[in-house]
């Protein structure tokens, strides 16, 4: 068999550092819940040896053993010798989806929920009629169930119901009235696709901390941010995606570009890489994450009263694995819900910032073993003690509500949601 | 490997705990070196009962097991030679007592050493023993190589903490060792003689191990000296006055410079050495022993000395050293990590015979270690691909070996003798010595079933 290059030269370079020390296995989310060592960083970096000599071929095996990987980070985080796990994990799928096409289960993901705006919305109606008619069957006829493995057929049961109006079209005549005369800066939102079209609320929330602190905020046209598809090695979708986010958004004159959403976060801080292309750097560095731009660039205040005999609400955070590390990642969140106070108190729960296993549509395609990864998350909420669990990515929000949907007493919202409703009322927008 | 045999283990694991496609096999192929071998069938055991009727069935087809813990190994001990059977410990890996009376814990040879740590000192006590891999090597794989650690200095190596062992022998019967007291002479010392034995004498499926108080506070000391001639007395000295740091890490200039280029931590580069000193016990001792440490290395002619007392400024002090292993492969992208061992009073002309050896072969090594207990760390840094810079690499690790012995040490101080240094051992041990352990091997598995060519 040929040798194959299937890194760029720099990661191939990190690659031939790899010692095979074990390390990474103190620091996979995978690791710990399958205790197999094909699903973690140096089990997968020797496989890879092995394909670029050609020695093995991307049989279906070896295709699941790739596709089981979060790309958290965990493993290059932990590795003494600087090994960018995460990153070799994702260019090896590029060439897996090269040499033998998308996995007909990853096809139905993305072409059918995730690809782009067109058809998000055609499976995000579908999706809501699911749930509330309880048509399975339909969605069973147009052959998007018939796509998961079986344990999959509880996806219906993980994805929220579907509100009407997605978030641009409840704003498109709201966001007008929202004019200021003098605004302190200008913000371009990315929404994201969960947001834009399953928690609305989210963004509702954003528009409302914004307009109240005379933050001007544009939404530009805009798709997925590309990250499900380039995460699963479709580079063609993936990179289609981001080049037109960026032409989208280089129309516009803002100060910054905000996202309530870590993998998207994550994913724009990639675009230049992505593009190969430098001079997306002016762009991508606007950047940002709503909290750190709520406390780092506003430094928003709250004076949020309790009622005589009101009890302050519990509330708790889960670290986002592609927030944590960024700058003020793990400090913004945390700040914004104590400046909430009295209304909420922020308690610390156990392992925090462990990664809950959502990772994407991996909780869509491994579903078991996100949830095997999310079991100590969980557990760890319903021991803090909390009403509400916290976090500022859409897609841990989405798993850790599944994982919780058994206790009644715990809710799981958006940290902007709680910071929101300690507007005065007057500020707020109601959605219906 | 035949159906028929597949069928038998998965009749006895069930079917999540055999794995049998190359994919995944694989991924059990190799430890921390550059040492491979695929196994025929990975086999994963959760039960005592599981391991024996693996090795009763192997025994009677005959085909080699290859236990392995987090397969961390320095010396490709864990390695699988023509096939046979991956023997994964890492699902035993129940903690089963903790007890503060006999201060002692009882656990499964998968629990992985740093989660023991954790647990033990959650209860006050505290297990010594810290490979530079806790956060994840098992507490098996520590038994089957006698691991040590930094903190051995003080408080000595995984065989100064074992009680008792269940082991499975290598035909397959179930046998306990020692027991839960410290005292025991009851029949041969059989846990010290399978404590160390590279998995070729018996599969450790349960370990009784020795606990002490945990200490109250610790400080650490961040020492340079112009001269590596000075820091090897210093270490003398400060045992000479009754001190005995929890540890004295050594780093040669090379590997300063290495740590530096990559991570700016603030070393000095002008020095020949420097040395990291770590003490503890109850507060007040913890500062004097401290401050006689610093006064003694001035005197000895250190260049600069400085003291953390607090978490973050130990933590501080050690990153350094925590760099040093990933550092040193800017010099090339294969590190042979030798850990040849001599006595302390020996440590400077070690050094010097090191430099000597590097300079011959044309080699980059930088030299760092635990220098309290002359357990060296030379690591060679190489281009496995290039065989013509491995051909010196041999003659060099050869020169080293001789070096060692010349100087009343040894080849192996903790990571043991597995694939890598077996050519060594008539070297070491002699021939009587090596028909010795033979004899042992063939008496406990006459059919050569456990790990077999390792060692020897
Ligand atoms: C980064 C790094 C740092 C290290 N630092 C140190 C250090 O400071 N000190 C030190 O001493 N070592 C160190 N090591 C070496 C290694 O971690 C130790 O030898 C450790 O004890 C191996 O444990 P393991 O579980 O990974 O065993 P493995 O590598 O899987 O196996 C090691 C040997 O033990 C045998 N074995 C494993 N489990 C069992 C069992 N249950 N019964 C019988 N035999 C068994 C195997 O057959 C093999 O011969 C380091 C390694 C790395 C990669
Ligand atoms: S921690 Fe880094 S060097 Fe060690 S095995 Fe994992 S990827 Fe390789
Ligand atoms: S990216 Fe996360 S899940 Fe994937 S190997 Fe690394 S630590 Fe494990």
């Amino acid at each position: 068999m040929e040798k194959k290059e299937i890194l760029t030269s720099e990661l191939q370079k990190e690659f031939n550092k790899c010692s095979r020390c074990g390390t990474c296995m103190a620091h996979c989310p995978l690791y710990e819940a399958t205790g197999m060592e094909a699903f973690v960083c140096r089990g997968k970096l020797e496989l890879l040896t092995k394909i670029e000599k050609g020695e093995i071929a991307w049989t279906d095996k070896l295709a699941e053993i790739f596709s089981t990987c979060l790309l958290c980070g965990g493993c290059h985080y932990g590795c003494p010798n600087g090994v960018s796990g995460e990153k070799i994990i994702q260019l090896a799928r590029k060439n897996m989806v090269e040499t033998r096409g998308l996995g007909p289960i990853k096809k139905g993901v993305f072409q059918h929920l995730l690809n782009n705006n067109g058809t998000l919305n055609k499976a995000g109606k579908l999706m809501y009629l699911s749930s509330k008619f309880k048509v399975r069957p339909l969605m069973r006829s147009l052959g998007i169930l018939k796509l998961f493995p079986k344990n999959l057929y509880d996806l219906e049961k993980m994805v929220p119901a579907f509100p009407k109006k997605n978030f641009r079209q409840l704003m498109a005549d709201k966001l007008p009235q929202k004019e200021l005369s003098n605004p302190r800066y200008t913000v371009a939102y990315f929404t994201g696709c969960v947001t834009q079209l399953m928690n609305p609320q989210v963004g509702v929330a954003i528009v409302d901390l914004l307009t109240a602190n005379n933050v001007k905020i544009i939404l530009p046209e805009q798709g997925c941010c590309g990250m499900p598809a380039l995460a699963n090695g479709d580079y063609k979708n993936g990179l289609d995606l981001v080049r037109k986010n960026v032409e989208s958004f280089q129309k516009e004159k803002v100060d910054y570009i905000i996202t309530d959403c870590a993998s998207c976060l994550g994913a724009w801080e990639e675009y230049p890489e992505y593009l190969q292309d430098e001079s997306v750097k002016e762009l991508t560095d606007k950047v940002m994450d709503i909290n750190r731009f709520l406390i780092e660039v506003l430094d928003v205040h709250f004076e949020p009263q309790l009622a005589d005999g009101e009890k302050p609400i519990k509330v708790t955070y889960h670290d986002p694995c592609h927030l944590k590390r960024t700058p003020g990642g793990k400090t913004c969140p945390r700040e914004l819900l104590k400046r909430l106070a009295p209304k909420y108190e922020f308690v610390e729960m156990k392992f925090a910032d462990s990664c809950c296993g959502s990772a994407g549509s991996f909780m869509i395609t491994h579903y078991d073993v996100a949830n095997k990864i999310g079991e100590k998350k969980y557990k760890a909420a319903r021991e803090s003690g909390a009403n509400i669990v916290t976090s500022a990515c859409p897609t841990c929000i989405m798993h850790l509500a599944d994982g919780l949907q058994e206790d009644k007493n715990i809710e799981v919202k958006h940290v902007v949601e709680l910071a929101a409703s300690c507007l005065p009322k007057e500020q707020q927008t109601k959605i219906k | 490997m035949d159906r028929k045999h597949i069928d038998y283990f998965i009749s006895v694991l069930g079917k999540d705990n055999v794995l049998v496609t190359e994919e995944e096999r694989i991924c059990y192929s190799y430890d921390g070196t550059f040492n491979r071998g695929l196994p025929d069938v990975v086999l994963m055991p959760e039960k005592t009962e599981e391991v024996a009727k693996i090795m009763k069935y192997a025994n009677e087809i005959k085909v080699p097991v290859f236990p392995r813990g987090a397969g961390t190994g320095l010396s490709g001990g864990s390695v699988p030679q023509d096939g046979g059977i991956a023997l994964v410990l890492s699902r035993m890996n129940q903690i089963k007592e903790i007890s503060r009376e006999d201060l002692l814990v009882v656990a499964g040879p998968g629990v992985v050493t740093g989660k023991l740590h954790k647990a033990v000192e959650e209860e006050g006590l505290f297990y010594p023993p810290d490979p530079a891999s806790s956060a994840v090597c098992t507490i098996g794989g520590n038994i089957a190589e006698n691991a040590g650690g930094p903190r051995a200095f003080k408080y000595g190596v995984t065989r100064d903490y074992v009680l008792g062992l269940e082991v499975v022998t290598p035909t397959g019967d179930i046998m306990r060792t020692g027991g839960k007291t410290v005292k025991n002479v009851t029949g041969y010392d059989l846990t010290r003689l399978l404590t160390g034995s590279e998995g070729t004498l018996g599969v450790v499926t349960e370990v009784i191990l020795r606990l002490v108080p945990k200490p109250q506070t610790k400080s650490t000391a961040l020492i340079a000296f112009d001269k590596l001639v000075d820091a090897a007395r210093a270490i003398g000295s400060i045992v000479a006055n009754g001190i005995i740091p929890v540890t004295i890490e050594l780093m040669d200039d090379t590997t300063i410079h290495c740590v530096e280029a990559n991570n700016k931590i603030g070393l000095p580069l002008d020095v020949e050495a420097v040395l990291l000193i770590e003490v503890d016990g109850k507060a007040e001792q913890v500062k004097s022993d401290i401050e006689d440490i610093a006064e003694i290395c001035r005197k000895e002619g250190a260049s600069s000395v400085e003291v953390a007392t607090d978490k973050a400024g130990m933590d501080r002090l050690w990153k350094g050293r925590r760099a040093v292993s990933a550092s040193v492969l800017q010099l090339g992208p294969t590190k042979i990590s030798e850990d040849a061992t001599i006595p302390r009073s020996q440590i400077p002309a070690m050094v010097v015979k090191l430099k000597e050896i590097a300079k011959k072969y044309d080699i980059p090594m930088p030299i760092y270690g635990h220098a309290g207990d002359g357990n060296m760390h030379p690591n060679i840094v190489a281009d496995k691909d290039n065989p013509e810079e491995m051909a010196r690499v041999k003659k060099a690790t050869d020169e080293i070996f001789e070096a060692a012995l010349a100087l009343g040490g040894t080849l192996s101080g903790e990571h043991g003798i597995g694939l890598m240094k077996k050519d060594y051992m008539e070297m070491a041990y002699g021939k009587v010595g090596v028909d010795y352990l033979k004899a042992i091997k063939k008496a406990v598995d006459p059919n050569n079933i456990l790990n077999p060519g390792k060692v020897f």
